[in-house]
């Protein structure tokens, strides 16, 4: 019988609180957030390494560093990327193979990031974007080269073979 | 290990030692295998930690990775190897009655190569629909839709309750026998495969009597996409993606895992500083793994406050996560040989400013939930399982702890920093529900207590070791352990020197996890199986694979 | 001021002013009378959706719905909207008629008890003298509504839930029922008005403290059983039977569920408030100096003290559900038979006891 009333207690002691403990949740701040309206500020706060998109960077005269080499075609494991080259005669005469288009497919894409550590002009990243909703497939599918850019010319001209040698950092070297 | 070597050779005296291994390995004859086994087993080898199928081209057979529940040395794995050269019907011999796990491995063996293990009681599928044809993990599999077109109509019910089983008669055919698994006057539930308390989709074909349950089945299969055959045409680096999709919620461990079996068989150092960098990564993800499942028991409970808040502290971990490796969920940071890019400046005072914060909110949810009177009412009375089933089961990691099995790999061998940390393996007695709860909760203070020790003194120094650019591996077996929020995740790959591995085998400690669940919930409530499931918190990909 | 029974004798005066005939305006007062309850049913009933959903959310360091209208205001309105709009699906191997019925005596039940709440100084549809009787009675009405969409929807986890309900609402009745029945003996009366009018001066549970107190904790917790939710939300139990007794209903019958699952919350609630806490009666101080306060308080209208009542105890209610797990069908059994009904009797014992002495 004591023991019957000591548990009856005890037990709403108990229940009470935990009663206390939703009570003083109810009035911490919460931590919902507001997408449409937070936009501004969740845009600008979204941490630099966060893989929401692949990018190719082009600078201010629409100049990329891509050399259509292939390798983060071959390394990808979902075949997200294509790369479309094709050949053309520079003015001393040689035929070079340039990149055409860089074809990205987002909906495929597993975000492993593999493409962007074997890359070896560092020519792709990664941009912190997280909007990726549209309304067909098809838009999914993006290139990545802007229209009309073309290779940046680099001094120390990165052959396309590069991966095969040791290179300086631990990046070039895991395919 | 050289007295079990001639213990083994007295058992099987053809049988043959590799030398050089990992471990002691054995290849016998499958007709010496039970008598191994059972010798084995008498030796004290009664936990078998794997049971790999394989295609040697010219032949079939099965590899058993075999430990013990208690070794006296650090880690003890023995290796048996078996094979037939029949490929039509390639028959070996059952060692299910000997390790109770097997009856699910062997399934899966069968399932994938078509071996048929002699007086199996239960040569169902595991996780290919019954009108599959032919066995994909053969390398003579030919994929073509044609054969094995996308179904179109449901199978029938008759026809997925056979369970058959092969034997031996006297001039050495096999004969099948074929019974139903349940019968007519039987009441059948199905949870799931769309199920709120499944945790993925798993389907649940339970027995009743009014809410009283009488036998579970599981049935697999619903989210198996092949990843061991996807990894057989893919290169190391590309893989480990693949791991964070076993276990999503253990994703790095997992990872940990693979990188390590690949940096073990290709000789490669990993830094001091990445091998730390992995230890914080691994207490965090254990951290935020037990949170979803104290969380996700609550939430099936009927606590759904108790799983909201479980959400939002994890929510903290996600972030620390995304700001140094740029993944939330798929983290995608451990790289062969090390991690894939330094951490984050603002990492260190992140974490730092976690452990308070997290041991403060767990005080909290012992108020809420654990001293609840209802909560604690429900648990402490129903889920048991003992630390011999716990064993026969092969159920690691914090619900074999609770049954006061210390199978923490962790301690067994120590891998990465957890040699140079204090910590406590957390032990339970009791194998009830309730254990199985605290113990999460406790382990989140021990993961807390190794990263405080661990947080300030990150070496410093590359985070990346050099790796050639094209890893090949030598010729060989290669397997690794690790300790993963649901217990002993294991890999095995099997190279031929290629850069394409030959066989990839993940041990998943979830598919153990379920079929505890028979044993453990016979005679209880429907309710109690959903509380049960939720305090085992296994991740159904991880079991599919 | 603001009182609304003067609105209700202006009407009827003015009916009767217009038409001679006396059956044709009881006739017309009743049909007003009966749209009018219904329109009060489903704005609480929205108002309660709202409630919750925004309750909940803070409790779970959420916001809740912001979306439709103003701090989600309109929210309710649109689900009620996609509630109706939705496809009744009607499932092979029903009983189709008992499917179909069902949700109607579940919303009847519900119905006629609200009818008879006595919302403010002479607002109530009907005051029988066995007023209390009546909605004891009349509440359990759900139950049967319950258990036949348990059984035609031809579903195992229907089943399991009906039978759970069934067996909780034939125990918790016993204990809200002997709650009631001691409070019965302090007032000396079973009509509702006369219950109230007894709490004039001071509400019973002021009256009596230690009796009508324990008879309140327990009501509480029997009518909290009785509606399903919370920590007994057995029979729906969404982790464990997906969505119990209605899983197979949809559109506007499981709307019916839906709104009479709230509307009990409200019912339980309305019944504790003219019980225990004096229903419309404004809180009055028994004593000398106190006298500006009580008139202060009764100028507030009688309807705002039984909503104001309602709601604190709806909060009260929120609060406990969403912060208990579910029990279990024994430890729910084991609470009434073993908790709350021997107290509750020794609780009637000491209620009359103190009646005879007091």
């Amino acid at each position: 019988m004591i023991k019957y009333i000591k548990d009856l207690v005890s037990g709403s002691w108990a229940l009470l609180k935990g009663m206390r403990i939703t009570m003083i949740n109810f009035w911490r701040p919460k931590v919902t957030e507001q997408y449409p309206e937070n936009r501004e500020t969740k845009l600008q706060n979204m941490c630099e390494r966060f893989r929401g998109e692949l990018v190719m960077e082009h600078n201010e005269k629409n100049e990329h560093k891509c050399t259509g080499c292939g390798i983060c075609q071959m390394n990808c494991p979902n075949h997200t990327i294509k790369i479309v080259t094709r050949q053309e005669t520079t003015e001393d005469g040689k035929t070079k193979k340039v990149l055409d288009k860089y074809m990205y497919d987002l909906g495929s894409c597993t975000f492993c990031g593999l493409c962007t550590q074997v890359c070896p002009q560092k020519a792709i990243s990664w941009k912190p974007n997280f909007e990726h909703a549209v309304f067909r497939r098809s838009q999914l599918e993006k290139q990545l080269n802007q229209p009309g850019s073309k290779m940046a010319e680099k001094k120390v001209a990165a052959p396309a073979a590069a991966p095969k040698k040791e290179g300086e950092t631990g990046d070039k070297k895991v395919q | 290990m050289d007295n079990m070597q001639k213990y083994i050779q007295t058992l099987a005296p053809k049988a043959q030692f590799e030398e050089g291994g990992q471990y002691l390995t054995t290849t016998i004859e499958p007709d010496a295998l039970r008598k191994v086994a059972t010798g084995l087993k008498e030796k004290g080898f009664d936990y078998l930690m794997c049971l790999t199928g394989m295609d040697y081209k010219e032949s079939l057979g099965v590899i058993y990775h075999i430990s013990s529940s208690n070794p006296k040395e650090k880690e003890t794995v023995i290796v048996l190897k078996t094979s037939t050269t029949n490929r039509e019907e390639p028959a070996i011999p059952t060692v299910s009655d000997i390790w109770e796990i097997a009856t699910y491995y062997e399934r899966e063996a069968y399932d994938f190569y078509g071996i048929i293990f002699v007086n199996h009681p239960d040569m169902r599928r595991l996780f290919l629909r019954e009108d599959w044809v032919g066995f994909p993990f053969r390398k003579d599999y030919v994929v073509n839709d044609e054969i094995n077109p996308v179904p179109t109509k449901v199978p029938d019910p008759d026809d997925y309750e056979a369970v058959p089983s092969y034997s031996l008669n006297k001039e050495g055919k096999l004969v099948k026998k074929t019974k139903s698994l349940f019968e007519n006057k039987d009441y059948i539930v199905n949870i799931g495969p769309q199920h709120p308390s499944t945790h993925g989709v798993l389907h649940l074909r339970t027995k009743l009597e009014g809410e009283i349950i009488k036998h579970i089945d599981p049935h697999f299969g619903y989210i198996h996409r092949g990843i061991e055959k996807m990894c057989e045409s893919m290169t190391y680096p590309q893989m480990l993606y693949l791991t964070e999709r076993l276990d999503y919620l253990c994703g790095t461990m997992n990872r940990h895992g693979l990188c390590m079996c690949i940096e073990k068989a290709a000789g490669i150092e990993v830094p001091a500083r990445a091998q730390y960098i992995r230890t914080i990564f691994d207490e965090l993800t254990r951290i935020a793994s037990h949170l979803i499942g104290w969380a996700c028991m609550c939430n099936d409970m009927g606590s759904i406050t108790a799983f909201i808040y479980g959400m939002r502290d994890r929510e903290k971990i996600m972030d620390i996560y995304e700001e140094t490796a740029g993944g939330r969920l798929m983290v995608n940071y451990y790289v062969v040989g090390g991690v894939a890019q330094d951490i984050h400046p603002n990492f260190v005072n992140r974490v730092k400013e976690f452990i308070p914060y997290m041991r403060k909110m767990i005080e909290e949810y012992h108020t809420l939930f654990t001293h609840n009177p209802i909560a604690a009412g429900r648990m402490k009375d129903c889920g048991f399982l003992t630390k011999e089933q716990a064993v026969a089961l092969g159920v690691t990691g914090p619900s074999g702890r609770a049954s006061g099995w210390s199978c923490d790999v962790r301690k067994i061998a120590p891998y990465a920093a957890y040699d140079k940390v204090k910590f406590d393996e957390m032990l339970h007695q009791g194998g009830g529900t309730f254990d199985r709860y605290m113990i999460r909760l406790e382990e989140i203070e021990q993961s807390l207590r190794i990263i405080e020790q661990l947080i300030d003194n990150i070496p410093e120094g590359d985070c990346r070791a050099k790796v050639p650019a094209i890893i090949k591996l030598p010729a060989g077996e290669y397997y690794q352990r690790v300790e993963n929020a649901r217990g002993d995740f294991g890999v095995y790959i099997n190279s031929t020197g290629d850069k394409n591995p030959y066989r990839v085998k993940f041990r998943s400690p979830c598919l153990s996890l379920v079929t505890a669940l028979d044993p453990m919930c016979t005679e209880q409530k429907i309710a109690d199986l959903i509380m049960i499931s939720g305090s085992l918190d296994y991740v159904i990909p991880c079991i599919d694979r | 001021m603001l009182e609304l029974d003067k609105l209700v004798t202006l009407i009827h005066s003015t009916l009767a002013d217009a038409i001679d005939i006396e059956w044709l305006v009881k006739l017309i007062e009743y049909v007003l009378i009966g749209v009018g309850f219904l329109a009060l049913y489903a704005v609480l009933a929205l108002i309660l959706i709202l409630l919750e959903r925004k309750i909940c959310a803070y409790f779970q360091c959420r916001l809740g719905p912001t979306r439709v209208g103003p701090w989600g205001l309109i929210q309710p309105i649109a689900d009620m909207v996609k509630i109706l709009l939705k496809e009744i699906i009607k499932i092979d191997k029903t009983d189709w008629i008992l499917f179909k019925v069902a949700p109607f005596i579940v919303i009847m039940g519900s119905f006629c008890t609200f009818g008879a709440l006595q919302f403010g100084k002479g607002i109530c549809g009907v005051d029988f003298n066995v007023g209390l009787f009546y909605m004891i009675a009349i509440s359990s009405l759900g139950v049967i509504g319950i258990l036949l969409a348990g059984w035609a929807s031809n579903n195992k986890y229907t089943l399991i839930g009906a039978m759970r309900s069934g067996a909780q609402l034939v125990s918790y009745e016993l204990s809200a029922g002997i709650a009631l029945l001691t409070m019965v003996v302090l007032s000396g009366s079973l009509q509702l008005s006369e219950i109230i009018e007894g709490q004039a001066k001071a509400w019973y549970i002021f009256q009596a403290p230690l009796p009508a107190f324990i008879a309140f904790i327990i009501y509480l917790i029997a009518g909290h059983a009785e509606t399903n939710r919370g920590p007994f939300d057995l029979p729906e139990a969404e982790s464990e039977l997906t969505a119990g007794y209605h899983t197979e209903y949809s559109g506007i019958q499981f709307g019916f569920f839906y709104l009479a699952e709230y509307l009990n919350m409200f019912i339980i609630a309305g019944i504790a408030t003219m019980v225990f806490l004096g229903g419309y009666q404004p809180f009055q101080i028994n004593a000398e100096w106190a006298e500006g306060f009580n008139n202060i308080m009764a100028y507030i209208p009688t309807w705002a003290w039984f909503f104001g009542k309602v709601f604190g105890l709806i909060l009260l209610s929120l609060w406990v559900r969403w912060t208990f797990p579910r029990l279990r069908i024994d430890q729910l059994l084991k609470l009434e038979w073993k908790i709350l009904m021997p107290i509750s009797l020794l609780n009637l014992l000491l209620m009359s006891v103190w009646v005879l002495i007091f």
